[in-house]
């Protein structure tokens, strides 16, 4: 397809708009020591109002060659010193929706996902063990994953402390995959394929009658914790259109809405 | 490849015996001449029943004795995954599809035993109605040329030594004995073989690259990310036949210069990391991978890295990024990876098919494969057909292959009853090509012309119930979701374009939002620094430019051709039709529909959910689609 040319010619000169903005705030210039990096200290740049500019994006964090910044608390709170472990418990209680408080340990503005319950630890030292082993971050996850159903947030934390990696870092990677659970897991996952045969089989009535048989969303888990119900995007059995998995190895094909609520039904009549 | 001079005879002798050494025939199943029964376990037939079916098969041959006389092999995918559970009974080479647990004492009865076979469970030739008894007979397998695919479906994956039997790991030997990257470079280079994923960059290039640029490690990645939906053929490689890619990539390393290599598979594939981690274990058992392979001194490593569901790792920066452990953005490629890859070094990333390619390019010699297909894209490549074709499965064709021959000779079709519409190409980054362009001839240039591309070779094929502004959605939301969000033109177009695409699958599009769509395609190729932003538009713009029409019976007319735009659809009962049989009654999650059992049956639409339920359970189709505002308009007359 050919490129359309961009529209040009503006009357102002480039990012004036910008200069407009800028120049009007008084930045707070701190005289660094003449030694080279690494003497003077960095602090949050206030505006004339008084308030931070630090939007706790974290690119520093990231960007940091030594990962010396790490994103902890919020400045707007003065009570120092900070407990961190008491913030990040009270955090952890805190429902979904309801506010974490702003100055709880707050990563990429994602608050805690609800109440977890409590692991079993000593599960977790294969995947120490693993990453001595020189296993990547991904790796970790998937075993993590494997064990729990799910990452925990503990898990997480230690993870990163195992890998010497902030915390933010961790929690990036983990919730870029579409893979990685944050939350637990039902007992069943629903896995309906969404590939492009599946699609064109008729994959998305299925998908919404599982919807309405459970009563979760897409992405949801029952509050008995019996299904999770879930989207895939291929699977790779396109013969098998619409097709269905529940957990890791039962694969069900051709799939009709009708078919979806019975398969529900069944499991529910199995686990009662 | 003629031998080189270099010091033949001591290498030469010490490499044969390593490779002699590391066969043992006798764990090997035997050719297709001996007495055995093949049986496909791959992923569709297992969830056709394919267990229970080659359980009764061993009780069978246990009961008469015969375990030890007749070999029961279970097989990767044959391709012909439409047919499943799939057997073949050898020497003669019967092919049995769609069999039952129940068939099994009469095929071992007349065909095991006896040398007969069961006219009844026999393959019926989908025009004709012909039975055909022989594999090699079948339409779909004696219309493909299967260079990649050549054993899978005729070897046991897990078994090192069915691979070895077939010549198998010989054409390594014959590089590491001519001791010569460059010509192994020129080999592959001559050969024509250009990358399969999609791009077909060509890979003897990349290659040459590769070695020539400076590093202290040189690394070499397989992708095998295939995240496409719709498209399994690195799949069927991986579970099939993974010595074919431990074989090629060692080839490569060996091409290169690289000692350690990295396999990226994606977890939505249990199975093929399992025979693949086998496969790997058992190489290294043998020598052929690891330290001193073939007693040549040489080593080099395979890991397996497992993909975690993100679309974008399968571009070769994002993927690095991930095997890194970083969030799988991909970055500007102004440096190739062939320079700056994995871990800084350079880097060789290829697709699965393209390494398993390469043996066979050593094997036969690059003239073999450079005979095949046009004059810029060579040799053969696997399609996954799927859709409203009569034959789904994995079709392996030369390039330049029309789609005609692809869908309808190999493919055998469109279903029973259902016309051909379209075919998708390329995954989401692909296009819909409409039925009159069925015979242009598959290659890299002929696709991208057109609009459409290659990708890693999703063959989607669609009938008239499909609607294409729904279909487009489909693909946007797909890549909506999948965007990375590095570029805001990506993150947020994609976004835009779904909305603009639901409004005019709601009848609520304006002849505004056509031009929009086209305005914003453009942006979006020219704002995306990797090609999923930069070929995400593919599927509107072709919708665009083929299916036109219907597009604008959506915002024009209000109205969907297809019936699958719910806004614009209404179910109806057909009074002339419908017995009173109650079914739907039962069925109807909603309760919407309502009547007396043998009496005439009524939606009530503001309780329907256009679910579709009661069309599939009617056995007198008794409930039609309609549009929705004639159909309103007749129910205010009636």
């Amino acid at each position: 397809m050919a490129s359309r040319s961009r529209k040009t010619g503006s009357a102002e000169p480039r990012g004036s708009a910008l200069y407009e903005v800028i120049k009007g705030i008084d930045f707070e210039r701190r005289e660094l020591v003449d030694k080279s990096r690494g003497v003077g200290l960095f602090d949050l740049v206030k505006d004339r109002e008084g308030s931070y500019r630090c939007y706790a994006c974290t690119l520093c964090e990231r960007t940091c060659p030594v990962d010396c910044i790490e994103l902890d608390y919020c400045p707007e709170f003065e009570e120092l010193p900070f407990d961190i472990a008491a913030e990040r418990a009270a955090a952890l209680a805190s429902l979904p929706g309801e506010s974490c408080g702003a100055g709880a340990a707050c990563v990429m503005g994602e608050k805690p996902a609800g109440f977890q319950p409590d692991i079993d630890m000593k599960l977790f030292d294969k995947v120490i063990a693993g990453i001595r082993e020189g296993s990547g971050l991904v790796e970790a996850f998937h075993t993590t994953q494997e064990t729990f159903g799910y990452l925990p947030r503990v898990a997480l934390e230690d993870i990163a402390s195992e890998m010497g990696l902030p915390f933010s870092r961790v929690f990036g990677v983990a919730s870029f995959y579409s893979q990685f659970r944050l939350t637990p897991v039902g007992k069943h996952v629903i896995s309906v394929c969404m590939g492009t045969a599946c699609h064109v089989a008729g994959a998305p009535l299925v998908a919404e009658a599982f919807a309405q048989e459970l009563d979760v969303a897409v992405g949801g888990t029952t509050p008995d914790l019996l299904f999770t119900l879930q989207t895939v995007n291929c699977i790779g059995a396109c013969a098998l259109a619409p097709a269905v998995r529940v957990g890791e190895e039962e694969t069900h094909a051709r799939v009709t809405p009708q078919a979806a609520r019975k398969l529900i039904r069944t499991i529910r009549k199995k686990e009662a | 490849m003629a031998a080189s001079a270099k010091n033949p005879t001591a290498r030469q002798a010490r490499i044969q015996k390593a490779l002699k050494a590391a066969f043992r025939p006798e764990l090997s199943t035997g050719g297709e001449d001996t007495v055995k029964i093949r049986v496909c376990a791959g992923t569709t037939c297992n969830a056709f029943g394919r267990v229970a079916l080659s359980d009764a098969l061993t009780a069978e041959l246990d009961q008469r004795g015969l375990s030890d006389k007749v070999r029961v092999v279970l097989t990767g995918c044959h391709g012909l995954c439409q047919e499943g559970p799939i057997v073949v009974v050898h020497p003669q080479g019967v092919f049995y599809p769609r069999l039952k647990a129940a068939d099994i004492a009469e095929i071992v009865e007349t065909s095991v035993v006896g040398e007969g076979v069961v006219e009844r469970l026999l393959y019926r030739h989908p025009e004709t109605g012909e039975a055909v008894p022989l594999e090699k007979d079948v339409p779909f397998y004696a219309g493909q040329t299967r260079i990649v695919r050549g054993m899978n479906g005729f070897i046991d994956p897990t078994s090192i030594d069915d691979y070895l039997a077939r010549g198998g790991y010989a054409p390594l030997a014959e590089v590491l004995v001519q001791d010569d990257p460059d010509a192994v470079i020129d080999e592959v280079e001559r050969s024509g073989l250009r990358g399969r994923g999609g791009a077909g960059f060509p890979t003897g290039k990349k290659w040459r690259f590769c070695r020539a640029n400076p590093g202290e490690k040189h690394y070499i990645i397989c992708n095998g990310d295939e995240g496409d939906p719709g498209a399994f053929m690195d799949r069927a490689v991986l579970e099939d036949n993974p010595h074919s890619l431990i074989e090629g990539m060692l080839i490569a390393a060996f091409a290169i210069g690289a000692d350690e290599g990295y396999v990226y598979v994606r977890h939505e594939y249990p199975l093929a990391v399992a025979r693949l981690r086998l496969a790997l274990s058992q190489a290294r058992e043998r020598g052929l991978l690891g330290n001193n392979i073939l007693g040549t001194g040489w080593n080099f490593d395979l890991r397996i890295n497992q993909g975690a569901g993100a679309f974008v790792c399968g571009e070769s920066t994002a993927l690095t990024a991930s095997i890194e452990g970083h969030r799988g953005m991909p970055r500007g490629k102004h440096i190739r990876t062939v320079a700056h890859g994995l871990w800084k070094q350079p880097t060789n990333l290829n697709n699965v098919e393209s390494y398993a390619t390469v043996p066979w390019i050593i094997a036969n010699g690059a003239e073999a494969l450079a005979a095949m297909g046009t004059d810029t894209s060579k040799g053969t490549k696997i399609f996954s057909l799927t859709g409203k074709a009569r034959n789904s499965g994995l079709v392996e064709v030369p390039m330049g292959a029309t789609l005609r021959d692809v869908i309808f000779g190999v493919g055998g079709g469109m279903q029973e009853g259902h016309e051909f519409k379209a075919v998708q190409l390329g995954g989401p980054s692909g296009g819909c090509l409409p039925a009159d362009l069925l015979d242009t001839p598959i290659d890299f240039e002929n696709l991208t012309k057109y609009g459409s591309m290659m990708g890693s070779g999703g063959m989607v094929v669609v009938d008239e119930t499909t609607c294409m502004v729904d279909f487009a959605k489909f693909f946007f939301k797909f890549t909506a979701e999948e965007s990375c969000g590095k570029c805001v033109p990506c993150r947020i177009g994609t976004q835009r374009v779904l909305e603009i695409l639901e409004r005019i699958s709601d009848g609520e599009g304006t002849q505004g939002d056509i031009d929009l769509l086209e305005r914003l395609s453009d942006d979006i190729i020219e704002g995306s620094l990797c090609q999923l932003g930069g070929s995400a538009p593919n599927p509107v713009l072709t919708t665009l430019r083929y299916f036109r029409d219907e597009v604008m019976a959506h915002v024009e007319e209000k109205r969907c051709p297809a019936k699958v735009c719910r806004p614009l659809i209404q179910y109806l009962i057909d009074p002339e039709a419908c017995t009173g049989c109650h079914v739907c009654f039962g069925a109807c999650p909603t309760d919407a529909i309502s009547g007396e059992s043998k009496a005439l049956h009524v939606i009530n639409q503001a309780l329907c959910i256009k679910c579709d339920t009661c069309r599939q359970v009617c056995k007198f189709d008794a409930v039609p689609v309609v549009d929705a505002r004639p159909a309103l308009v007749e129910g205010r007359q009636q």
